[in-house]
């Protein structure tokens, strides 16, 4: 065990990583997200979500630091009294879930459609990779959009609360697989010309079990790499159709929720309600798309 | 005067882990007119060697020590302007791929009369009659034809043709060919290797052949230089070498090489393998493989030492005077 | 040469479609195109021996090599291994016990080992695929006999294939190879990718491997000088058809097709006598288009109004079998 945390550390990518401030402070800014979200009903000051602990006298109030700021928050409240920094913590916890949902589950279907095509080759690659480029000629947005309005018509009105985020992470999904199956195709092409894939053919393996144990691991690392980037895309894409009303519900809000609600009132002069959301969207993205940017480089020894 | 002088070359790839040591001391010297083979297994510094005498080092590659003087003049200290003039004037380069030594969206006319006028002062017009000339002499059939065409029309062996034209371009008084057989099929290795050995023997060029196939050296060199994990081991005439190798792992080398004929027999073998630079032994570099290392061998460092004319071996054992 | 061939191939050949897209084919009028890679090729290999294909690059000798394991499927013609023809639309558990028997070791050491496994299960893959071994104690006891049987430790099993050399990459290749107990092993260019030293303990290795466990060898490779040392058969293709096929002592003193020729005498000589040799000139042609009669004739110094317009075929000359019509008609004397 200690021989593997040595070599861990010992390890080109570690000193890389190490060597680099800015991904250095991308990934503790990305993991002070992950912990608040996975910690939020321990670390957020209030609770948000307790109607019993709201007091709508308790609305409007500016961060601490203005003349007419509550010590009991830091950030200021919204509308209905709600501490900004505690919707912010429990906003990152949705969007972070709807994030790594969505990269996951449109990371499986690209990987499995772009291995299978790049190693099975002939018409079902024709048909997958020509899917794939319709896809990629619409904007994802309007491809989550349009998912996100026929799967809402098919879920009952009383389970829409509860489904809203499913849809979502569905929707993001589905839109953005076209990015990982190509991908996976041409790096499935390349591995598939390499001499480990024909031994493993001639003792006979079932290609089934060849694309799983010897192309799938081959072609992960790319996988990687594209996904940490597009966890930030899928964390905007939600965002965005929170932002446009059709995402998650007020009761559960998001990062994009919140800087809806908090948009109502710019004009009014509250601006902490959607200043303050908005920034924590921007850091945890830029947090995360910096964290892909170095295992990019890293992975790609010609760019060092 | 020697041509070229190479003294006490140190080629060093600064690493996390330090300094890796590539090509390590070696010395040696080319006269006109002939031809020096430099071979090694992969990873020997051959390559580096022949780099670091053209001025195209790949950083972070970088020449720490020694020096290398051609006709008198230091070179290796030159800025990088004044060592591109020497460059294709004075040295001309072949490299493995004939592919990627053309440019592929330049006619191969174009290509050969932009060396000519940057390098001699001709007219466009003579540069053409010139660049003609060359591909006729490096055997290109209707060159009058071939001169507009792009590379990627010629066939592998045409090309490389068409770079050794290139590197005579400029008549330098020696040529850096880094393993230019390699690529290429067979039939046309021995088409190329003659065709160099000709022409410089008709020009007085001074050859640098570097490469992995002793039968390529047997067949071209004056003189051989063998390395090992960046050091000389042993620098003569191709006869003694060949004949009388007397460094162990020249004598390894040669028994290990198969020759047609030596039939249902076993080849000489070399236990192990290379050692990587971060992981060069003490003492001589090949004493964990040498059958007959002493205690010496695995402390101090062997120097050349002469073993007949003109022939030099670095090992003790033959520095003590035992073995042949 | 008395023993029964292990694998013996008749008439095989291979194409491949090399048209352009159909949209394209189209929009141009052209015809399909096709590479004829491999054509008419037969020979027997008798068990515990090794044949050769030598050849320059295209020659079509690596399509036989994988036609011969069921990489590729041939075009026409057929394989014959242990006496019964290799039906390559079988399913894929009608062929594994035939599988089993015949394994191949590539050329490229840095690409057939998958980076991401362990050497130990590498090795392992042709037990586990063949149900070789019932425990997992019998697999790792049988991992460390393959590895110890090719010079290597059993504890580099558990080591990822970067933290070895090329030569070790390819020991721990014939190990796997060698997992099922095969009785015939394909070597597309074993060692052309390794230094010299290297290349002298891989050649030894299969040697002794050879005598040892009475394997049977096809051998592919572009080096004369190791087929020399290697092979009891050898068989040198020019654009896909074997133009002379002889016993390897024959061969190398008496070579017959102007071909092999040309191939022996650009053979580096180590000897220093230093002939100035006339080296042959021209270039293998195009296989998608090649020239009519005599694929060599271009080439060949000997070449006249037959060649260039009939196809030889091969015929007994002595022990070997060589397509001449030059060498046929006594203009070449043999």
């Amino acid at each position: 065990m200690t021989a593997a945390i040595r070599r861990f550390f010992d390890h080109d990518l570690w000193w890389s990583f190490s060597r680099s401030p800015l991904t250095v402070g991308a990934a503790l800014v990305t993991l002070a997200f992950l912990l608040a979200a996975l910690l939020a009903p321990w670390v957020a000051p209030h609770d948000p979500f307790d109607p019993a602990s709201l007091d709508l006298l308790d609305a409007f109030t500016p961060p601490v630091w203005t003349e007419r700021g509550d010590p009991r928050f830091l950030l200021g409240t919204d509308d209905q009294g709600r501490c900004v920094l505690s919707t912010i913590v429990w906003g990152s916890r949705i969007s972070l879930l709807v994030g790594f949902a969505a990269v996951l589950l449109s990371a499986a279907l690209g990987v499995a459609l772009g291995v299978s095509a790049g190693y099975l080759g002939g018409a079902y690659e024709a048909v997958v990779m020509r899917l794939a480029d319709v896809q990629l000629t619409i904007p994802g947005i309007l491809v989550a959009l349009t998912i996100n309005g026929v799967a809402r018509t098919l879920v009952p009105r009383e389970l829409q609360e509860a489904a809203a985020i499913w849809v979502l992470v569905l929707a993001i999904g589905i839109s953005d697989w076209p990015k990982y199956a190509r991908l996976a195709r041409g790096t499935t092409l390349v591995e598939k010309s390499k001499e480990y894939v024909a031994a493993a053919r001639v003792i006979g393996l079932h290609p089934l079990r060849i694309m799983v144990r010897h192309l799938l691991p081959n072609v992960m690392g790319p996988v990687l790499v594209i996904g940490t980037i597009g966890l930030a895309l899928a964390i905007i894409s939600e965002a965005t159709l929170s932002f446009l009303g059709v995402g998650v519900p007020p009761t559960t809000p998001s990062l994009g929720t919140l800087i809806r609600i908090g948009n109502d009132f710019l004009f009014s002069g509250e601006w902490w309600i959607t200043l303050f959301p908005s920034l924590a969207l921007v850091l945890l993205v830029l947090a995360v798309n910096l964290l892909g940017d170095w295992l990019r480089d890293a992975f790609n020894p010609k760019l060092r | 005067m020697p041509l070229l002088e190479v003294e006490d070359l140190v080629v060093e790839f600064p690493t996390r882990r330090g300094r890796l040591v590539a090509v390590d001391r070696v010395s040696f010297t080319i006269e006109a007119g002939q031809v020096l083979g430099m071979v090694g297994e992969s990873g020997a510094g051959k390559s580096l060697t022949g780099m670091a005498i053209i001025g195209l080092l790949e950083p972070p590659g970088r020449i720490a020590g020694g020096s290398i003087r051609l006709e008198g003049r230091r070179i290796d200290d030159l800025p990088p302007e004044a060592m591109r003039r020497i460059r294709g004037r004075k040295i001309g380069a072949i490299f493995q791929d004939p592919l990627t030594s053309l440019n592929p969206l330049l006619t191969i006319g174009r290509q050969l009369e932009e060396t000519i006028r940057t390098h001699l002062d001709l007219d466009a017009g003579a540069a053409r009659v010139r660049a003609i000339g060359l591909l006729r002499e490096v055997g290109i059939p209707a060159p009058e034809r071939r001169i507009d065409a792009f590379p990627h029309e010629l066939s592998g062996g045409m090309r490389q043709r068409v770079v050794i034209a290139l590197a005579l371009a400029a008549e330098p008084a020696l040529v850096v060919a880094d393993e230019p057989t390699t690529a290429l099929d067979v039939s046309i290795q021995a088409q190329i290797v003659q065709l160099l050995k000709r022409l410089c023997r008709e020009h007085g060029t001074a050859v640098l052949l570097v490469t992995h196939d002793m039968g390529v050296i047997a067949e071209t060199a004056d003189r051989v230089a063998v390395l090992y994990a960046g050091r000389l081991v042993e620098l003569g005439p191709v006869e003694a070498v060949i004949r009388r190798p007397r460094h162990p792992y020249t004598q390894g080398l040669m028994g290990a090489i198969p020759r047609i004929g030596a039939r249902k027999g076993r080849l000489v073998q070399i236990e192990g393998s290379m050692p990587r630079l971060d992981a060069i032994p003490p003492g001589c570099a090949f004493h964990p493989r040498c059958p007959h290392a002493f205690a010496r061998c695995r402390t101090e460092r062997p120097e050349l030492v002469t073993t007949g004319p003109a022939h030099r071996a670095a090992c003790w054992r033959v520095e003590a005077g035992e073995g042949s | 040469m008395s023993a029964p061939p292990l694998v013996a191939v008749e008439g095989l050949a291979r194409r491949f479609d090399v048209s352009r897209p159909w949209l394209a084919r189209l929009l141009t009028r052209e015809p399909r195109r096709w590479l004829q890679a491999v054509a008419g090729v037969d020979f027997a290999i008798p068990r515990g021996t090794t044949m050769a294909l030598v050849g320059e690059s295209g020659c079509g000798k690596s399509t036989v090599a994988r036609m011969l394991v069921g990489l590729l499927q041939p075009s026409a013609g057929r394989i014959l291994f242990d006496g019964s023809p290799l039906d390559p639309r079988a399913g894929r558990k009608a062929l594994a016990p035939v599988r089993r028997r015949m394994q191949m070791i590539f050329q490229d050491p840095y690409a057939s080992l998958d980076p991401r496994w362990r050497v130990a299960d590498i090795v392992a893959e042709p037990l586990d695929a063949f149900g070789l071994v019932a425990s997992r104690a019998e697999r790792r006891e049988r991992v460390a006999e393959l590895l110890r049987a090719v010079g290597l430790s059993p504890a580099d099993g558990s080591k990822y294939p970067h933290e070895f050399s090329g030569g070790q990459r390819q020991r721990i290749s014939i190990a796997r190879a060698l997992a099922s107990r095969p009785d015939f092993l394909v070597c597309d260019e074993p060692t052309s990718a390794l230094d010299v030293s290297v290349q002298a303990q891989i050649l030894n290795l299969m040697k002794d491997l050879q005598e040892r466990l009475g394997l049977t060898y096809l051998l592919i490779s572009h080096n004369l000088a190791v087929v020399s040392l290697m092979a009891d058969r050898v068989g040198v293709m020019y654009l896909g058809r074997i133009v002379e096929l002889a016993p390897a002592e024959e061969l190398f003193t008496r070579p017959r097709h102007p071909y092999t020729r040309l191939l022996l005498d650009t053979v580096p000589d180590l000897e220093l006598r230093r002939r100035e040799r006339v080296p042959v000139a021209g270039e293998v042609p195009s296989p998608i288009d090649p020239p009519a009669g005599c694929a060599f004739h271009p080439r060949c110094p000997w070449a006249n109004g037959r060649c260039r317009a009939e196809r030889p075929e091969p015929l007994p000359v002595g022990a070997a079998r060589v397509a001449c019509h030059a060498v046929e008609e006594g203009r070449l004397l043999a």
